[in-house]
């Protein structure tokens, strides 16, 4: 008989994913249910464990997520994403006193971007960029490639970029909507110096994916645990604030169809 | 419904709009709409994203004149502080442990962590008295070295310098576990009672005080410090042990600061000079403060729930069975008693100090029987509690 247990992927992109998934595995042996997870370096590396059976659910960047779509041919099946993966955007962020006041100015001047995998600080506002007829030919682009198998789950490209923009070295930058509002907050943006130029139509985030064919009841007693954590609750909080969330959505595709196009332009080249 | 209106001006999301748009939401319900002027462009885009980010609704945008522009928003639903609706004036009957220390009154943002907080129910921890018994702990504060007059101190013939070194070790030592004792419980009161914290944090200063001085004058006229018994110590133990805060409100401060008030007006009575007097006076007035505490306590928690009579006799009678070898007054503390209340070692005069230190036994146990009575107790169980108190006084 196979192991009930439901072995979750997961990338360690900072220590605090094993006080995330300690306390997700708590939360589910509360309610009976038998978890555990791996944790995994690189995205790429959990893509390959999740399609080759070694995992049953992997917790996934955009990216990722996409990768398994495309490399099912659409079979993989989606569980569950948070509050604040729906509806992300990215912002193009432009240096006061550069001159820079429309997208169209773009053409001629720096644009600081995040990493090569980075869905929202490179691939889709790029791709956006594109969509709204800038010629990025012509544009010279600053990128900052730190953290490459994390898909942009750092957040440590995002802030150089507004390092960039802070110092000059860069007339514009893409970076995630998440970021620069909480930089924002907490006061780490200098509004004298950098301001918002652009915000690009929106994207969904972060998954969970299951190959295809999984059984189905694993799956049924995953989502029943995920979707029963509350804020209100004391030690869920802890966990979902440390997650980045406020609440467990169910899952939804039409979000990722603007990284579908980015991937199937990428893939012509 | 009404629309809070906020002017916002020229300010940009991370350029200090946030310390007046936060504010702003905080007062209103979830679903409360608020309304943000501003002439930033930035704001426009910049504002989605942090409703988003905060799970508050961004409703649209408004042309006012002059290149003005009108942001709705409705505030969301998570993260909701939940102020008293009396501004925390009463005392909740039962306090919530994941408010931590919140002040009363405060508004507690939910999904807090739950703190190790016991002393939750306001009829077992706080009673009507404790405010007053503040404010009068506060005014009647002394200082040691000020207003004790040290320099009417003289060397004492050897037996009488001796006897005083041993009734101030022994005062310094029951103060030490009076110090420690209500420390125990006092982090363990819910802040929402806490004037009963800060009481004790008053009674913990004039322990620390009588320590000081119960010391300094016991070396004030070249002498040393006596003997500390074993029965002292198997007493204290048992008074450091306990568990329940009603029950070393009980032990510690009705019946063992309760007896030591006799001692220490003893001591008063038959003080060598006028500093030991005082400070003797002065002890004995901020121990009547700790006594009326612990009694109010008791009367108050006995008043909610009569089963705390069993309790209390029941930890009374566990005490007494702990102190079964003891067979009586600390020998040290006794002989030391008699000295001081003959004024030495003539013969003649022990005779009517050993009077005296007879008269001081049957004094205390009046008195605690008494004290027994005011807490609630009959006169039978009074007595017989009486009869069960350790002979180590505390």
């Amino acid at each position: 008989m196979s192991d009930p247990t439901i072995l979750v992927g997961a990338v360690a992109y900072d220590p605090k994913a094993v006080t995330i998934w300690e306390g997700i595995r708590e939360h589910f042996a509360e309610q009976g249910v038998a978890m555990d997870f791996v944790l995994f370096s690189n995205y790429e590396r959990q893509v390959e464990s999740l399609l080759q059976g070694h995992i049953d659910i992997a917790w996934n960047t955009p990216l990722a997520h996409a990768r398994v779509r495309r490399r099912t041919r659409n079979q993989s099946i989606s569980l569950g994403m948070r509050d604040s993966d729906r509806d992300f955007r990215a912002k193009i962020v432009a240096r006061r006193g550069a001159g820079v006041t429309s997208i169209q100015a773009l053409p001629g001047r720096t644009l600081a971007v995040g990493s090569r995998d980075s869905t929202q600080a490179r691939i889709l506002p790029l791709q956006f960029l594109r969509q709204a007829g800038v010629d990025l030919s012509k544009v010279t682009l600053l990128p900052f490639d730190t953290d490459v198998g994390k898909h942009g789950d750092t957040g440590m490209s995002e802030l150089e970029v507004l390092k960039a923009l802070h110092d000059g070295r860069a007339d514009a930058g893409a970076v995630g909507d998440l970021i620069w509002v909480t930089e924002q907050a907490a006061g780490r943006v200098d509004a004298a110096k950098v301001e918002v130029l652009w915000t690009t139509p929106p994207f969904d985030h972060c998954m969970f994916d299951a190959a295809p064919g999984a059984p189905k009841e694993k799956l049924d007693r995953f989502q029943k645990g995920l979707f029963s954590m509350k804020w209100e609750n004391p030690k869920h909080r802890r966990v979902l604030e440390l997650e980045g969330l406020k609440q467990w959505m169910p899952p939804r595709e039409e979000g990722y169809a603007s990284l579908h196009e980015a991937l199937d332009l990428d893939e012509k080249k | 419904m009404s629309v809070v209106a906020v002017d916002g001006g020229e300010l940009p999301l991370g350029g200090g709009l946030l310390a007046l748009l936060r504010p702003a939401l905080a007062l209103l319900p979830p679903g409360g709409q608020l309304a943000l002027s501003s002439s930033a462009p930035s704001v426009a885009q910049d504002l989605p994203a942090w409703c988003r980010v905060e799970r508050h609704d961004y409703l649209g945008a408004d042309p006012l004149p002059e290149g003005r522009t009108s942001h709705r928003i409705a505030r969301g639903s998570l993260g909701v502080a939940r102020a008293p609706e009396d501004g925390g004036l009463a005392l909740p009957e039962r306090a919530d442990p994941a408010t931590g220390f919140a002040p009363r009154g405060a508004a507690v943002e939910p999904g807090g962590p739950v703190y190790p907080f016991t002393l939750v129910e306001r009829d077992h921890v706080i009673p009507p008295e404790v405010g007053m018994l503040y404010e009068q702990a506060v005014s009647s504060q002394w200082v040691a070295a000020r207003d004790i007059p040290w320099d009417t101190v003289k060397p004492l013939p050897p037996a009488l310098e001796q006897a005083l070194g041993q009734t101030m070790t022994f005062l310094a030592e029951n103060e030490l576990s009076a110090l420690y004792v209500p420390a125990t419980f006092l982090p363990r009161i819910h802040p929402a009672y806490a004037e009963v914290a800060m009481f004790l944090a008053t009674q913990l200063h004039d322990e620390s005080r009588h320590i000081e001085v119960f010391l300094r004058r016991a070396r004030a006229g070249g002498g040393r410090l006596g003997v500390s018994s074993v029965t002292t110590s198997q007493s204290l133990l048992s008074l450091l042990e306990l568990n329940d805060f009603t029950e070393a409100a009980f032990l510690l401060s009705v019946l063992g600061e309760g007896t030591f008030l006799d001692l220490l007006k003893f001591v008063e009575r038959f003080a060598p000079d006028e500093a030991t007097l005082l400070l003797t006076q002065k002890a004995r007035v901020d121990e009547t403060r700790h006594v009326h505490f612990g009694l109010a306590h008791v009367r108050h928690a006995l008043g909610h729930d009569p089963s705390l009579y069993g309790r209390l006799e029941a930890a009374v009678r566990k005490r007494a069975a702990t102190m079964a070898s003891a067979a009586g007054v600390p020998a040290p503390l006794a002989d030391a008693l008699t000295i001081l209340a003959a004024g030495g070692g003539d013969p003649r005069g022990v005779r009517k100090g050993h009077e005296a230190f007879r008269e001081l036994l049957e004094t205390m146990h009046e008195n605690r029987i008494r004290r027994l009575e005011h807490a609630g107790f009959s006169p039978e169980q009074a007595k017989m509690l009486s009869d069960l108190h350790t002979p180590n006084f505390m």
